[in-house]
């Protein structure tokens, strides 16, 4: 049954983008992810689902080091992009996040024209030598954001006077103009109309062709509709971990079967 | 039908009352096995006529099982457990369906026999193999409410009892028609009614396993025992004496 | 589903009818209307009040009386040598000009008046102001060929003549005033009717310098509204960008500990600190530790700097607070680094409420007296423009509320009128400032 190739649901064997080991989260006292062991593969999207509170945000914010700007955010344990752990001493975040790009959860252009939103990041990245080079990157970003033709005659126009579907993907458009090679989204569509949802949704599976990408969402319906692989995140434990089909027909742990039937847990 | 109750309660209430359907369907089906073997050893052409009229009332439950399901998974979109739920109930509605239409079958066909002169012993013979299926629904359909695999497995291990058991009336029925070719109408109709409730065993069986799948998650591996033989043997061949 | 309701099931109420306990309710909703709306009103009434009593009490001191006169410059008098020799006219004091002026009224008033009552022309003193002949001589002094001519005067008029045509001064309150007799007041009148002497717009008053007790009719706001010009300087220059700094690390970069933690109520309490005790740290410090020199705007800047430092940190901090985190995580998330999301992004958008905060600060220390108390700006007489920029910060001088309250305190009841309308300039210049704060708000965001 997994043999017709319309039905891309099995993530074939690719190699390991970002790998987790013992990684413990501190917020003051609180212990908020413990011990987590996971291993992200390349061109794949991966879902994070679990109860508020239940730590697959803050993980997800490990993975960029979001997590230092706060002060009492404590982490210990490895994370491995492409082998080389990004909690290295000599690891600088501000390097780091243009590898490892993040979409929020609310829309959040910069009160700037839509151009300059795109253009932000190569400009302090020096990604463009000149003004046409710019002109290329934004353009090509855009396209990628799948917001191009509808933003094309009027890139000069403030970012802000989007609708909130345009904004999101001009936000993700703004993350992949840096070249990043992994995204990762913190529930990019819980500000969304379901339309605006479903040509996220639609622009995360093309994303797959060349990012990594890890997504928050608090839809399980979400997560299985756009992820290969899911996470599930009980009270700051990785649960289970494996293929989104599986997951969502017959998962293995008693708690991740109580979470996505809608049970008390 | 899991330990705990969903945290939205009508979700529950949904779930119940289609696997309620099912239940009340397999009632239904039971009683039709029983009905249509009695009345073909009893010539009973009044029970007959009622088991052919009480499929209906399997059709129009099979109906609103379809109808129920449909809702349950565009409103509640189930995953998980729910999900193999909803889908075994789909199958196994399927099954019952076809179950009582191979009654109904086999109640038409008594009317018929009750026209000819009956083959000694073959009536009960059926009739102890209805039975036997009838159990093995009764037991498949008790391991379903009780989410038991074990019992499950165990009702899907004695179709093979049922295939033995037509193998025999197969052959029974071939030596009748080799005696006296007047017999062949008649043994014609018991060996389709033979074949009807092996085919019975085999739904039952398929219904079994979808008692595994609801609790494990998992389709039982296609390596249960069969006893069915028939399609490998050679009957009035000339080398079939020598055996 | 509870047995009360099951037992008793309540008549069904129409939507048509109002319950009573919904008039009650809505009865005291229109009353807490009514209240609010009466303290709005009283609020309003007040501050008419207030506007009516500056405006009506104030509006005089931008008026002035004025006596014309052709005053003949006598060279025998202002230039005994005949030799138009500029220090030798300098050498005449106001003394030598003063009989000249008195004669030319005397004339005047023999001309126009009938049955001259005054006897001699020195009697005239009493309606010319006693710097009118300073006045004269430095007309003379800048323009010595006017020297035996007659010349076209517009020379002050005694406080007491100006006080009797705004109605301040009257035939009854000077009966024991030694400065003037009813008679020269009749003198005013026929003068006035004749157009000699008239009241007229008192440019003086915002321009000029400070005059002495017994010159009120002289008196302007001139140089300590520089002296405020230049503290607002000094204010402006150190508040807004150590404020501002101070507001961005500590919101932005400052590590959440204990220390900045005691920082922060520490800043939050120096807001509240009365004015008068920074007045005295500046006395302490600038004046005595420091040795800069008394009464100068530079220390009165200082001081002021101090006490606006917590408003402009407060503020500042405020409006960074309220830039969206999600503005700093998009620059962070792209791979910006701290200092970059701060200055690119949240900077930007926290600009008006800066801009509004300093602006504000600024107001409140235009306006503050009670620290300039200390550091010997009030009870300075600013009678002199400062001589240059330097001089400016460094010469002693005076502020404009340092102004208002040196005159208030004044016995003359012409300086009452004048404080008076020095609370209206001072008033102009808040809500100018106000204004501009509103309208850099207004274009900042606009932006988008």
């Amino acid at each position: 049954m997994y043999d017709n190739p319309n039905l891309e649901r099995k993530v074939a064997q690719q190699d390991t983008k970002i790998s987790a080991r013992n990684v413990q989260v501190f917020y003051g006292d609180t212990h908020a992810i413990k011990d987590v062991n996971i291993e992200i593969p390349s061109r794949t999207v991966t879902a994070f689902i679990g109860p508020s509170g239940c730590g697959k945000s803050t993980f997800l914010r490990c993975l960029n080091r979001m997590n230092d700007t706060i002060d009492i955010c404590r982490v210990e344990g490895d994370i491995d992009l492409d082998g080389e752990n990004i909690y290295d001493k000599r690891v600088d975040p501000v390097q780091l996040r243009a590898k490892v790009g993040m979409v929020f959860q609310k829309p959040n252009p910069f009160p700037k024209s839509i151009y300059d939103n795109i253009a932000y990041g190569p400009r302090i990245h020096g990604l463009a030598k000149n003004k046409a080079d710019l002109d290329e990157i934004v353009e090509k970003a855009l396209r990628r954001g799948a917001i191009w033709n509808e933003v094309k005659d009027r890139l000069h126009a403030p970012g802000t006077g989007l609708s909130g579907g345009q904004q999101q993907r001009l936000c993700i458009a703004r993350a992949v103009a840096t070249e990043p090679e992994v995204l990762l989204m913190d529930e990019p569509c819980s500000a969304l109309d379901p339309i605006a949802t479903s040509q996220v949704e639609e622009l995360i599976d093309e994303l797959r062709d060349q990012y990594s990408v890890v997504i928050v969402t608090h839809s399980m319906q979400q997560a299985a509709r756009v992820s290969q692989k899911t996470a599930f995140f009980h009270l700051g434990n990785l649960v289970e971990y494996g293929d989104t089909g599986q997951i969502f027909t017959n998962p293995q742990d008693s708690r991740t079967e109580s979470y996505i039937t809608g049970r008390i847990g | 039908m899991t330990d705990s109750q969903h945290i939205v309660s009508s979700y529950d209430r949904d779930l119940e009352g289609v696997q309620a359907l099912i239940i009340k369907m397999g009632g239904l089906v039971e009683t039709a096995i029983l009905d249509c073997a009695k009345a073909l050893e009893l010539r009973d052409e009044e029970l007959a006529e009622r088991v052919r009229k009480g499929d209906k009332a399997i059709d129009a439950l099979m109906e609103q099982i379809n109808e129920e399901t449909a809702f349950v998974i565009a409103r509640r979109a189930p995953a998980a457990s729910d999900l193999r739920v909803v889908l075994s109930v789909m199958k196994m509605s399927n099954n019952l369906e076809r179950i009582g239409d191979y009654a109904k079958n086999i109640a038409k066909r008594a009317g018929v026999l009750l026209q000819m002169t009956p083959i000694d012993g073959a009536s009960g013979a059926v009739r102890r193999m209805a039975r036997e299926v009838e159990l093995m629904l009764k037991d498949a359909l008790d391991a379903y409410i009780q989410r038991d695999p074990e019992l499950a497995q165990v009702v899907s291990n004695r179709d093979k009892e049922v295939d033995q058991m037509y193998n025999a009336l197969f052959r029974e029925f071939l030596t009748f028609m080799m005696e006296d070719p007047r017999n062949i109408t008649a043994c014609m109709h018991l060996h389709f009614i033979a074949k009807n409730i092996e085919r019975m065993g085999d739904h039952v069986t398929a219904l079994a396993e979808q008692v595994i799948y609801v609790s494990t998650g998992k389709m039982p591996e296609e390596d249960r025992p069969k006893a069915d033989s028939t399609p490998y043997e050679i009957h009035g061949d000339p080398m079939a004496g020598k055996d | 589903m509870t047995d009360a309701t099951a037992n008793s099931p309540q008549p069904k109420s129409s939507l048509l009818t109002v319950s009573p306990r919904v008039k009650q309710r809505n009865a005291a909703e229109a009353r807490f209307k009514m209240y609010g709306i009466a303290a709005v009103m009283t609020g309003l009434v007040f501050l008419v009040i207030l506007l009516a009593t500056i405006l009506f009490n104030g509006v005089g001191a931008f008026q002035q009386t004025f006596i014309e006169v052709p005053v003949y410059l006598d060279a025998a008098k202002l230039d005994k040598k005949g030799e138009r020799n500029i220090d030798d006219i300098k050498k005449v004091s106001t003394f030598g000009y003063t009989p000249l002026i008195e004669n030319a009224i005397f004339a005047a008033v023999e001309e126009n008046v009938d049955n001259n009552p005054l006897t001699a022309s020195k009697e005239t003193k009493a309606l010319i102001s006693a710097s009118a002949a300073a006045q004269v001589r430095d007309v003379v002094i800048a323009n010595p060929e006017m020297i035996g001519e007659t010349v076209d005067f517009r020379i002050l008029a005694a406080s007491r003549v100006d006080g009797y045509l705004k109605g301040r001064v009257t035939r009854d309150s000077i009966a024991r005033d030694k400065n003037i007799d009813a008679v020269h007041l009749d003198i005013v009148d026929q003068l006035r009717a004749k157009g000699i002497v008239k009241r007229e717009f008192n440019w003086a008053f915002i321009t000029g310098a400070d005059a002495s007790e017994s010159r009120p009719e002289q008196a302007g706001m001139g140089v300590s509204m520089l002296g405020s010009l230049f503290m607002m300087l000094v204010v402006l220059v150190l508040s807004l960008p150590i404020g501002v700094a101070a507001s961005i690390y500590l919101e932005e970069f400052a590590p959440q500990n204990k220390w900045t933690d005691l920082i922060e109520v520490n800043i939050s309490n120096l807001a509240a600190v009365p004015s008068i005790v920074f007045g005295i740290l500046g006395l302490a410090v600038f004046i005595q530790f420091a040795g800069l020199p008394q009464s100068a705007p530079l220390v009165g800047g200082l001081v002021l700097t101090l006490m606006t430092l917590p408003t402009i940190i407060i503020s500042t901090r405020a409006s960074l607070k309220s830039v969206p985190p999600s503005i700093r995580d998009a620059a962070l998330g792209l791979g910006a680094s701290k200092m970059q999301s701060v200055f690119h992004h949240v900077l930007p958008l926290a600009m008006p409420g800066i801009l509004t905060g300093t602006i504000i600060g600024l107001a409140q220390a235009l306006g503050e007296t009670a620290p300039l108390l200390l550091i010997g700006m009030v009870g300075y007489i600013a009678s002199n423009y400062p001589t240059g920029p330097i001089a400016g910060f460094m010469d002693p001088n005076s502020a404009m509320p340092a102004q208002i309250y040196e005159w208030a305190k004044r016995a003359d009841p012409a300086y009452y009128e004048r404080a008076w309308g020095g609370i209206i300039i001072l008033l102009v210049f808040l809500i100018t400032m106000n204004i501009i704060a509103i309208i850099l708000r207004r274009r900042f965001e606009r932006r988008w």
